[in-house]
């Protein structure tokens, strides 16, 4: 590549350490052009000075292309029901995001491309080791009750949402990163983020990512849900729970005017009454379709289905803790059993990734490439289990939840360990009792021998890599313990520079492939499927839904 | 009356119950429903088991007669290993259910009084719980297996034979016969079961068999809705619950082969019912 030396020295003028560190990456080329504007931008970068850079260095930025949607019309759309009241704090479920995402607005939006793009934040950026972020909020942005957006709003809503005290659902999030006070307003479009530990992936915690983070008004009334008081692109006109909702267009929306008039959305319990009502022409949208039952509609040409690369995955885990997992080398032998790829083209019909037993999925800017892939190898699998005294096999349950493909996962797992002479019973609940009441002793989620458990989407590993695998994560099914790695992990959040990110991840990665604590074959796409010729639609993996531009 | 005379009539029954196509119609499917049970894993061309993904969701053909399912495993031969756990812990709860609704049934109907009082108030009250909440209930309190699927089933249908062998029970109490013994002073259990028990046989037979039919549905629904059975097995219910989603892809024949199965053997049982109950009534 021709780098243009004299203009990039422009351009790095007034860049701080990080953004420079970040620049040298890509310089030297340890650093790809995408990965380069995706964690650009998540240290804050513009995208027009991201596209100076790029220009520099002689590879450009591709030009966004504009869509020209129809104004007007009724959008509607079919979701699965919402499980609880409406409310930003508690909202823990995917239905709950998609009627949220109607009407209330993140600071960033944590993009399907995995960039940290400006919603109501205008620019961010960290100090030198992370602990402390500033954020520029977007003036002139009023709530639907004609009030301006302030940082009296966003001070509110982040310790809102980082108090213990009520039931905040964020704090899975935001504990040991943000406590309530550390939100602190600097003047009406300034607020700085105090941070409990450094972090160099701090916006995607006030992103979509993490779904509760909506700005609402400072003093948010406790039925929330009959107004819906949001600064988004939608208004509340009618909801009712557990059959509907309806929102009209807002006249006074900060950004580009909303193309839809209306957007109607129906509540439904399974999919499969969706894909008919799609089929039947009743609503346009089914916001999110498991990859099998979609499949009839992948070679139809009436139907468009929307592809969501992911981080979404189904955890396999092994009790470190218990016979018969507690030698590794047991662990790893079952790892070694997987047919991924066939379970990819087979089971997910192509809609995934191969997974590498660690949180790190190839799309992670941070993810070390260069740690080999697992792969299949019955030999070396027999090997292991006769190293470790188990060349008899071993008996055990599989306790699962009854959710998407995790069944049939299941099934393929208790197959492929006959392999080497293990023999598997299943065990498959409904979801309620598998995650029981979520504390170790009352959870077959957290209890479970093995288990299998499904995972939502995140822009960054960071929560993959603490709840379910750090000795004190409070998801940890595995009950792994490990010193080592729990520094390791310390290390990956608190470092800003995404060279010094990829080197921590290479060492948690290869720690976990020889510990596989965790067998993490696949994480799987998010499909959205339209009517053909909907354009304009957003969908994150996340439940967000963004019709704003959306036109039939 | 007695238990010779009684022996004799069911001969002469068999004859006539053999006469009846439908009842002939039921046993067939029946029998071969039950031969799949015993001997399915023989006869069958795959392994119901084995996972194939790369040839998932094929349509019926010739190597695959009824498709395979998401897993590439041949539906024909699930379909036909499938019938072995519904015929077993359904006929094994129906027994349960019989003995128990019969003990209770003889001694509401004989004692009559304040014991029958009693017990019909109960009888009542368990009739008015829908089977399948209690099982569910059942299930989530003591944890999902077969067995608990059999106590709960047989728990829900005794009220029900109960109140049929009642008030047969009620019709043979004014017979000399019961006096007679009475008289010689049997005792009651002799009276129950060896006295009355053969001369209300038929009722009990009839209700035992149409409960069968409810079982099977109560079977598949509980395993449907994911309690009871569990996957891998190539049970009906299960599979129609785990593929059901499917068919709008258009893979019809991940389900309905179950469902007919299903369907089939309930027919089936019910024509047999309904022969017995026609010769009731000759």
């Amino acid at each position: 590549m021709t780098i243009n030396h004299k203009l990039l020295d422009i351009l790095r003028r007034g860049r701080n350490e990080h953004e420079n560190h970040l620049i040298d990456g890509v310089v030297r080329e340890a650093v790809s052009r995408r990965e380069f504007l995706r964690y650009g931008s998540v240290l804050g970068l513009s995208a027009p000075l991201l596209g100076g850079i790029s220009g520099a260095l002689g590879f450009g930025l591709a030009p966004v292309a504009a869509r020209a949607g129809t104004p007007g019309g009724t959008i509607r759309f079919g979701h699965i029901v919402p499980a609880g009241a409406i409310n930003p704090v508690t909202i823990a479920d995917p239905g709950g995001v998609t009627i949220l995402s109607q009407f209330a607005e993140a600071l960033v939006l944590s993009a399907p491309d995995l960039s940290a793009v400006p919603l109501l934040a205008e620019s961010w950026a960290p100090n030198n080791d992370g602990t402390v972020w500033t954020f520029k909020l977007r003036q002139n942005v009023k709530f639907h009750n004609g009030k301006l957006m302030t940082a009296d709003d966003v001070v509110a809503t982040f310790d809102r949402l980082a108090d213990p005290a009520v039931g905040s659902n964020a704090l899975s999030a935001l504990s040991g990163m943000l406590s309530k006070g550390g939100t602190r307003k600097v003047d009406d479009y300034t607020v700085e983020f105090h941070l409990d530990a450094a972090n160099g992936n701090f916006p995607y915690a006030v992103s979509t990512d993490n779904y509760n983070a909506v700005i609402v008004p400072a003093e948010m009334p406790d039925d929330f849900e009959a107004t819906m008081i949001g600064t988004g692109p939608f208004k509340l006109e009618k909801y009712t729970p557990k059959v509907g909702a309806s929102f009209v267009r807002n006249p006074d929306y900060w950004g580009a005017a909303p193309l839809p008039d209306r957007i109607e959305i129906t509540f439904y319990d399974d999919y499969q009454p969706q894909i008919l009502a799609l089929q039947a022409g009743e609503i346009d949208i089914i916001q999110q379709v498991p990859v099998l039952q979609a499949v009839g509609l992948l070679a139809d040409p009436t139907f468009n289905i929307i592809t969501t690369p992911s981080s979404a995955h189904h955890q396999v885990h092994m009790r470190t803790d218990m016979e018969p997992f507690k030698d590794k080398r047991v662990r790893r032998a079952i790892a070694l059993t997987l047919d991924r790829p066939k379970f990819v083209q087979g089971l997910l019909r192509g809609k995934a990734q191969i997974g590498n037993d660690s949180p790190f999925m190839p799309a992670y800017p941070s993810t070390d490439s260069s740690v080999a892939q697992r792969e299949m190898n019955i030999a070396e699998a027999k090997q292991l289990m006769e190293a470790a005294g188990m060349a008899g096999g071993f008996k055990t349950t599989l306790t699962t939840e009854k959710y998407l493909e995790i069944p049939d996962y299941a099934v393929l797992i208790q197959n492929a360990v006959k392999e080497i002479g293990g023999d598997i019973t299943l065990n498959i609940m409904d979801q309620g009792a598998y995650y029981g009441d979520a504390v170790p002793g009352k959870s077959p989620w957290l209890d479970s021998e093995m288990g299998i458990t499904d995972y939502g989407h995140r822009g960054v590993p960071n929560v993959f890599l603490q709840a379910p695998l750090s000795s004190t994560g409070t998801w940890n099914s595995a009950h792994f313990a490990n010193a080592e790695y729990d520094t390791l992990v310390k290390g990956y959040i608190a470092s800003l520079d995404l060279e010094s990110q990829r080197a921590s991840a290479g060492k948690i990665q290869t720690l976990l492939l020889d510990e596989t604590p965790v067998i993490f074959s696949y994480f799987y796409d998010f499909l959205t499927v339209t009517k053909a010729g909907v354009t304009g639609v957003v969908a994150t993996a996340m439940g967000h839904i963004m019709l704003a531009q959306a036109s039939l | 009356m007695n238990t010779q005379t009684a022996a004799a009539g069911w001969r002469g029954d068999l004859r006539r119950l053999s006469r009846s196509a439908s009842f002939d119609i039921g046993v067939v499917i029946v029998l071969f429903w039950v031969a799949c049970a015993l001997f399915g894993p023989h006869l069958v061309p795959y392994d119901p088991f084995a996972d194939d993904l790369l040839n998932s969701l094929m349509p019926p053909s010739f190597a695959h007669w009824f498709g395979t399912d998401q897993l590439g495993r041949d539906v024909f031969s699930r379909v036909i290993v499938g019938a072995r756990d519904i015929l077993t812990v359904a006929p094994i709860a129906t027994v349960l259910s019989t003995i128990l609704g019969t003990a209770l049934g003889l001694t509401m109907g004989y004692f009559g009084g304040v014991i029958d009082e009693a017990l019909s108030r109960i009888v009542d009250a368990v009739l008015a719980l829908p089977t399948v909440i209690v099982a569910l209930l059942a299930l989530t309190a003591l944890g999902t297996s077969n067995i608990t699927v059999m106590v709960v089933i047989a728990f829900s249908f005794a009220p029900v034979i109960a109140r049929t062998v009642r008030s047969a029970v009620l019709a043979e109490r004014g017979f000399d016969y019961v006096a007679a013994a009475e008289l010689r002073r049997e005792n009651t259990f002799y009276i129950l079961f060896i006295e009355i028990l053969p001369n209300v046989l038929p009722p009990i037979l009839v209700e035992a068999t149409v409960r069968l039919g409810y079982a099977i549905f109560t079977v598949a629904t509980l395993s449907f809705i994911g309690f009871g059975i569990q996957p891998p097995s190539p049970d009906w219910g299960l599979s129609i619950s785990s593929n059901y989603g499917l068919i709008g892809g258009g893979f019809w024949w991940t389900v309905v082969f179950d469902g007919a199965a299903i369907a089939s053997l309930i027919i089936g049982i019910n024509l047999i019912a309904d022969g017995i109950e026609g010769l009731r009534h000759d």
